[in-house]
């Protein structure tokens, strides 16, 4: 793997390019100063929604999913991602199809209508599996440039990265996985465990679309539990988890302000921007400068404190 | 009236096809099924009938064979591993040599699997029925073979089921070779403090037993020792077995104890599942039978003080100490070899070996027991003090459908969990004990009484609902999360203490010692059994038993009657004195044997050798099992396996595809 | 891959399987599977030998020549052999013998080599579920058209 060049499909989905876009050019940034070339999908849509779709229809859910592939197949570059709910998405479809022979022929009878076919030749990888397993985590602690050894970071690992355990490359790992912990802590900050920390961020499973106030009640948790530990930042790698710890976070200081005392401030970070800072680069590169002041544009809680904090170590 | 068939005489079979009630009856035509049988070659007679294995089904088979209608048995029914014997006892009786049987499998093999498609049924059924025919026109009579049967008995695990097996054996006056892995017999049951639902003092029930087997004359006890290997078969097993090196003469040891006390080297006790300690020279516990103490060498820093006169009196420690193997041949085994404990590290929801008060059901037990490492005042781990709340999670590595789990229930668990919490509450009425299950399993004599007691009597609180997450509050207690399914609702309790009841495993080498033996274990990875209705302490390997928990989670009676059962199996195979062997055995035809020595280093038993003079191989007809692999391999094709040659088994394939294309295909 | 152009795939084709089991394992297994009533396709017919290690290249051949669509062999687990090593000569051979077969104009998907243990009855009915599926596929035995 250390050898080879590196090359990737990059999936967006929709909540990155769609609500977040500050997540993309922290990923794209960051994979370019580490070598690996990421090459766009043209066409892809939805993957779609692993919550919303797949719990209403099949059929629609593995074919759609195949188009994505099929982009990808094209490409001639095994998908990589940063979201864990396309991930579920896409590794799962990607599985089934080239598994089972009856879905597979029924999917392609639906996709030849669009002149499009899958073949089954590519890996779908999160990119927090391309970093620690393909480029290798010990080859990314060369990366490293500066370290944050003062930063307590309250890890989110989200569910769909690690579950269903029997089809994730972590080793059967998901009672108490280590490995995103270990890619935070490279750059010298301390991963800080906090109550319920696999506990679900409440957005996915179509919770946020359905009820509110439910998928608000398990942000309000989680957040209390991470205030409770005194962190710095909480670190996500998908950008539903992000948008609910963010977005989230201020409903939750309004809707939940009777119970929760004082408001919440916890800076949601995602992690190539972290990675990014401890590579030395530059934060306007990633997402982490705020380029006009317009309402209603995340973040929607300030990360000032955990660029402060920053600051100090990089001086 | 003669057993043999001269060669030309005319080959007459009766073909018998079994109803077996409706099993067979209520998928296929049985009577058109018959009149087939008769349109075969060499068959002089079909018949059907309910249930042939029943004495009026063979009183007809005996009929026709004295009327001299038939000369050659076919019974078209259950699979031969299921009759086969009792049709061969059947011709017999009537002077037909037993080998001329063949029975064809329509019921395992055809209707039973094909309860609907009765016309595909019968379709494998005819066939069946055809090849049974073809293979039986080319059997040959055969003699059995009877082998003397040594009055001797090899029991590997001095467990409570070993141990009674070997006295119920010595007691019938047969010489039994008690083999023991550790320094002590007594088994697992030596670590418990008491036995539900009695609430004996285990030891107290336990001891009386070892002292027996130490006093036994016929029972020729090896502790520390290993059985190496196994070769021979039913009647006659030639067993190594190595004595592993106490490097203290055990005849001189008296037990005093003094070196154990001047030992500098502490180490964590099995015995006490590490929850206690001992000395590198060291008795696993204090009523451990023998009483002479053995030195772990792997612990042991070679310091001297122990082997050193003020010390030793009796001058008894050996640090040159060297194994030693004894060679001794039996008739009978009995596999006795016991259990482990699941090891709940894996489920890291639990904790166990992160949190300090998550304990296994063992080492409750340890902390439980008057000569446990507390002394009979349990305490949990973080600080010693009694736990004034505590949790026992069942179903701990039993009952798992995960890829990888074990699908079975241990059977002993609800029953101990109760016990201790019992235990503990009879100490501590204050205390708080909750019991998180799935199912609760009392299903013994007594033992739904002492469940339904526990609850009533001692109020401990039974909740139908598994632990989700365990985790650490303040001052290491445990805060666990669990639904009530009763009260269909979420609960969190704190507790001081948590106990998984973790089931019963084969012991992690049980592969092993099936490959030593030749014998088979189940799915569960426990030893199989011959039959789980009907055989239940037979292997499939003539001579060779099992008992106790080494055949499947169960308690103490049931292991002890498993025990006694398996003592009287080998009783009766040696009282009888000889044992008869299927002559399946390997025959080198002389004529054909080119002298190439092809067979000989395939056979694992060594059964070939080769003549230098004759130029040609030989097979002992005693050490064969009949296996054919130099059968298969010769390639002269001057080697015939009895009752397996090949010409028996290509008239099956020349006749198992139904007339289509291909006539006129005799032998190769 | 020696397809005969004779033979025409016929669409009611009920594949012929004749299974050469070992009598400790695969036989017993096939006896667990009747015990437990696990329902399979009726297309298999069950020849018994003692050990796996006693079945022979030529005991495949003759079948085929007589006209079975598919053989399947069978015994124990590697190292449950209860003749100790019997199996072991068997999965020497059959790889080798599998791939001969393709070179004399035999389809190798008609010969399928299995270790099923005696309770392991559900796999031996789902290996003969799969077998029969494949054996419908390719096809019954140019063999067997003949005539």
């Amino acid at each position: 793997m250390s050898e080879k060049n590196l090359r990737y499909s990059l999936y967006l989905g929709c909540v990155i390019p769609n609500r977040y876009p500050f997540i993309e050019q922290s990923i794209r940034n960051t994979f370019k100063e580490l070598g690996i070339e990421l090459v766009d999908m043209q066409g892809a849509s939805c993957c779609p929604a692993p919550g919303v779709f797949r719990g209403f229809d099949i059929t629609t859910w593995l074919v759609i999913g195949a188009r994505n592939i099929s982009i990808a197949e094209e490409n001639e570059a095994d998908i990589t991602l940063g979201c864990n709910g396309c991930y579920a998405t896409l590794l799962e479809v990607n599985y089934q199809l080239k598994h089972d022979k009856k879905k597979r022929d029924m999917v392609n009878k639906h996709l030849a209508k669009i002149g499009r076919e899958f073949k089954g030749t590519i890996e779908v990888k999160h990119l927090i599996e391309v970093l620690y397993y393909d480029f290798g985590i010990d080859k990314l602690k060369d990366y490293v440039k500066i370290k944050f050894p003062d930063l307590r970071v309250g890890v989110h690992y989200g569910c769909h990265i690690i579950k269903d355990s029997s089809h994730r490359p972590w080793g059967g790992e998901f009672e108490e996985p280590r490995f995103f912990d270990e890619l935070v802590e490279i750059t010298g900050a301390k991963s800080i465990d906090y109550k319920d920390k696999l506990m679900c961020c409440g957005a996915g499973g179509a919770v946020r679309t359905a009820s509110l106030e439910v998928s608000l009640d398990f942000t309000r948790e989680k957040l209390e539990n991470m205030r409770n530990v005194n962190v710095d930042c909480c670190m996500v790698c998908c950008p539903f988890c992000h948008l609910q710890m963010d977005l989230g976070q201020m409903q939750v200081n309004d809707k939940f302000k009777d119970i929760i005392g004082k408001s919440y401030k916890l800076p949601i970070i995602f992690y190539n921007q972290l990675l990014g800072l401890a590579m030395g680069m530059n934060p306007g590169d990633l997402g982490l400068v705020a380029t006009h002041d317009l309402k209603g544009v995340p973040p929607f809680i300030s990360i000032q404190p955990f660029m402060e904090k920053i600051k100090e170590q990089m001086i | 009236m003669s057993n043999l068939l001269k060669n030309n005489e005319e080959i007459k079979i009766g073909v018998y096809v079994c109803d077996c009630g409706i099993n067979i009856a209520g998928v296929i035509d049985v009577p058109a099924l018959t009149e087939y049988a008769k349109t075969l070659p060499n068959v002089s007679l079909a018949k059907e009938y309910k249930f042939m294995c029943s004495s009026i089904g063979q009183e007809m088979i005996k009929e026709d064979i004295e009327a001299g209608l038939i000369n050659r048995v076919i019974v078209a029914a259950c699979s031969p591993r299921m009759h086969e014997p009792t049709f061969r006892m059947v011709v017999k009786e009537v002077g037909v040599n037993e080998f001329l049987f063949e029975m064809a499998n329509i019921r395992e093999h055809a209707t039973w699997v094909n309860l609907d498609d009765h016309e595909g049924a019968f379709k494998i059924a005819k066939d069946h029925v055809r090849m049974a025919v073809a293979k039986l026109s080319e059997l040959k009579p055969l003699e059995v073979e009877r082998v003397k049967v040594e009055p001797a008995c090899l029991v590997i695990g001095a467990g409570i089921a070993g141990m009674n097996a070997s006295i119920d054996l010595a007691k019938e006056g047969y010489d039994v070779y008690l083999v023991e892995r550790e320094a002590t017999i007594g088994g697992h049951m030596a670590q418990l403090d008491k036995t539900f639902p009695t609430m004996d003092c285990s030891a107290c029930i336990l001891t009386p037993r070892m002292v027996d087997v130490g006093r036994e004359e016929k029972i020729h006890l090896m502790t520390y020792s290993e059985v190496e290997k196994v070769d021979g078969y039913v009647g006659n097993f030639d067993v190594t077995i190595k004595k592993k090196p106490h490097y203290v003469d055990q005849e001189a040891c008296t037990g005093c104890g003094l070196c154990a006390q001047e030992c500098p080297v502490i180490c964590a006790n099995e015995f006490e599942v590490g929850l206690g300690i001992r000395k590198a020279i060291y008795i696993p516990f204090p009523q451990a039978v023998p009483g002479e103490f053995t030195i772990d060498m792997i612990k042991c820093i070679k310091c001297g003080i122990c082997a050193s006169l003020e010390v030793c009196e009796p001058d008894a420690i050996r640090f040159d100490d060297k194994p030693e193997y004894v060679d001794v041949k039996v008739g009978t085994i009995i596999v006795a070899t016991g259990w482990d404990l699941y090891d709940p590290t894996e489920l890291k929801q639990y904790g166990y070996g992160k949190y300090p008060n998550v304990i296994n059901g063992l080492e409750m037990e340890r902390l439980l027991s008057s000569f446990g490492p507390l002394e009979g005042k349990p305490a949990r781990p973080s600080d010693l003090e009694p736990p004034h709340s505590i949790g026992f999670l069942q179903c701990v590595g039993s009952r798992n459908f995960r890829p990888g789990g074990n699908t079975y229930c241990s059977r002993v668990c609800c029953m101990y969990a109760t016990k201790q919490a019992r235990q503990y509450k009879e100490k501590h009425p204050e205390a708080s004990i909750y019991i998180f299950y799935m199912d609760i399993r009392a299903f013994g004599k007594g033992y739904e009484e002492f469940y339904e007691s526990a609850g009533r009597n001692f109020g401990i609180k039974y909740i139908r609902g598994r632990i989700g997450e365990v985790y650490e509050g303040e001052d290491h207690n445990l805060i666990v999360r669990a639904e009530d399914t009763l009260l269909q609702k979420q609960i969190e309790i704190k507790l001081d203490l948590l106990v998984l009841s973790c089931g019963l495993v084969a012991r992690h080498d049980a592969a092993q010692i099936a490959s030593l033996l030749t014998i088979q274990r189940s799915a569960d990875g426990f030893f199989m059994e011959a039959h789980p209705k009907l055989r239940p302490v037979d292997t499939l390997t003539d001579g060779i038993f099992i008992a106790g928990v080494a055949q499947g989670p169960k308690d103490i009676p049931d292991a002890v009657a498993q025990a006694k059962g398996a003592a009287s199996g080998a009783a009766s195979l040696m009282a009888m004195g000889e044992f008869a062997i299927e002559p399946y055995y390997s025959v080198v035809l002389e004529y054909k044997c080119s002298g190439c020595k092809s067979c000989q280093s395939l056979c694992p038993f060594n059964a070939i050798s080769f003549d230098v003079f004759k130029n040609i191989a030989v097979i002992n007809k005693a050490l064969c099992k009949g296996c054919g692999t130099c059968a298969a391999a010769c390639p002269s094709d001057a080697i015939v396996q009895n009752h397996f040659s090949d010409d028996q088994i290509f008239a099956m394939i020349n006749t198992a595809i139904p007339p289509l294309a291909k006539t006129e295909n005799g032998g190769k | 891959m020696g397809v005969n152009k004779m033979a025409k795939v016929q669409e009611d084709f009920d594949p012929y399987i004749l299974g050469i089991f070992c009598n400790w394992c695969t036989y017993a297994g096939a006896d667990q599977a009747g015990t437990s009533r696990m329902q399979r396709p009726a297309n298999l017919r069950i020849l018994r030998v003692m050990c796996g290690g006693r079945m022979e290249p030529l005991m495949v051949i003759q079948a085929l020549k007589n006209g079975a669509d598919g053989v399947l062999v069978s015994h124990c687990h590697v190292g449950d052999c209860h003749y100790v090593e019997g199996n072991l000569k068997t999965f020497r051979k059959m790889p080798l013998f599998i791939k001969m077969l393709e070179q004399f104009g035999v389809n190798p998907k008609r010969v399928k080599y299995t270790q099923v243990s005696a309770s392991e009855g559900a796999e031996l009915t789902e290996i003969v579920k799969e077998f029969v599926k494949e054996l419908k596929e390719i096809g019954p035995n140019p063999l067997r058209m003949e005539e």
